[in-house]
């Protein structure tokens, strides 16, 4: 065999080779084709959801603090009214009534200053929402992304009808979370008065 | 969020509070409204907090307007940028009514 020949052969084996390269990509493209359609699909569906628990909790919480501050201005009234029937049995002896309005006066200042550890946990509902709109958001960069790799592999979905065509304005930290920020603020106090000193 | 500064807000005595759901919005009731200060978020639709911070300095009238920002925002970096847009002070969240009633005496009091 000439080295003409043999050059020819090694040049259609290696032609060969790449062909069935090509079509086994091709098979995979095909393999991949329904799930990441089916992913670009579901992935909306994700971010909706994570939409609507932020909604509900928000309307959750608004709720509460409506029959929180209900609660509170209850609870000041009976501590008002409690001044005034102490005022009027100040003057008198009886111990008995005396002693039973500060007991009830001291309940309600209980009550009170609980009412307000609920209302200052409810911030919680502020950092939740925050941290799923960062999910949310990060759901729908993958939806992005997706939809360019189905345009790259000739498989582009019909654009949902039922979705909204604006997309939602999302404001959030992506660092936020609920532990305890007492040493960081004390951090933050001094990286202040060291940034004002300067 | 603002519901809850606003209640520990009447607690400590402030009973005159706007409320606003922006920078856009506080901007467009600043313009009307007798202010004396102003707490702000940073993370906020249409304008937020660090554009609004920055927007108010820039305006004669309000050039030495006490403001105290809240956030969940705690990076040293985003602590520094709100310093040099001109907040007078910063929380993070979530706080506790004592951080915010020291805070506001440290911003009033100058």
């Amino acid at each position: 065999m000439s080295g003409k020949e043999n050059m020819q052969t090694r040049l259609q084996r290696e032609i060969g080779e790449l062909s069935s390269s090509i079509n086994s990509l091709i098979d995979s493209f095909r393999k991949l084709k329904a799930p990441l359609v089916e992913s670009h699909q579901k992935v909306p569906q994700a971010t909706s959801q994570l939409d609507k628990i932020s909604e509900q909790t928000e309307a959750a919480a608004h709720r509460m603090l409506d029959m929180i501050e209900k609660i509170t201005q209850r609870e000041e009234e009976v501590i008002r009214g409690l001044g005034e029937v102490r005022a009027l049995v100040g003057g008198q002896q009886d111990q008995h009534v005396v002693s039973l309005v500060t007991t009830i006066e001291e309940k309600a200042n209980t009550n009170l200053n609980d009412t307000y550890t609920i209302m200052d946990a409810l911030q919680f509902q502020d950092i939740t929402s925050q941290q799923m709109n960062h999910a949310a958001a990060l759901l729908e960069e993958i939806e992005t992304k997706l939809q360019h790799i189905l345009s790259v592999v000739g498989a582009d979905t019909a654009p949902d009808v039922n979705r909204p065509s604006i997309k939602k304005t999302r404001a959030y930290d992506p660092h936020a979370d609920l532990s305890d920020k007492r040493t960081q603020q004390a951090d933050i106090d001094s990286l202040f008065s060291h940034e004002k000193a300067k | 969020m603002r519901r809850i500064i606003i209640n520990t807000l009447k607690r400590a005595g402030f009973n005159d509070v706007i409320e606003a759901s922006d920078g856009k919005d506080a901007l467009a009731k600043m313009k009307v409204e007798q202010v004396n200060f102003v707490i702000t978020d940073w993370n906020m639709p249409e304008m937020d907090g660090l554009t609004f911070v920055t927007t108010v300095r820039g305006m004669d009238e309000f050039k030495n307007l006490p403001i105290l920002m809240v956030t969940t925002r705690s990076v040293k970096d985003d602590i520094l940028e709100a310093m040099k847009a001109g907040v007078n002070n910063y929380i993070v969240k979530p706080f506790t009514p004592e951080t915010l009633k020291a805070k506001i005496d440290q911003v009033l009091g100058g």
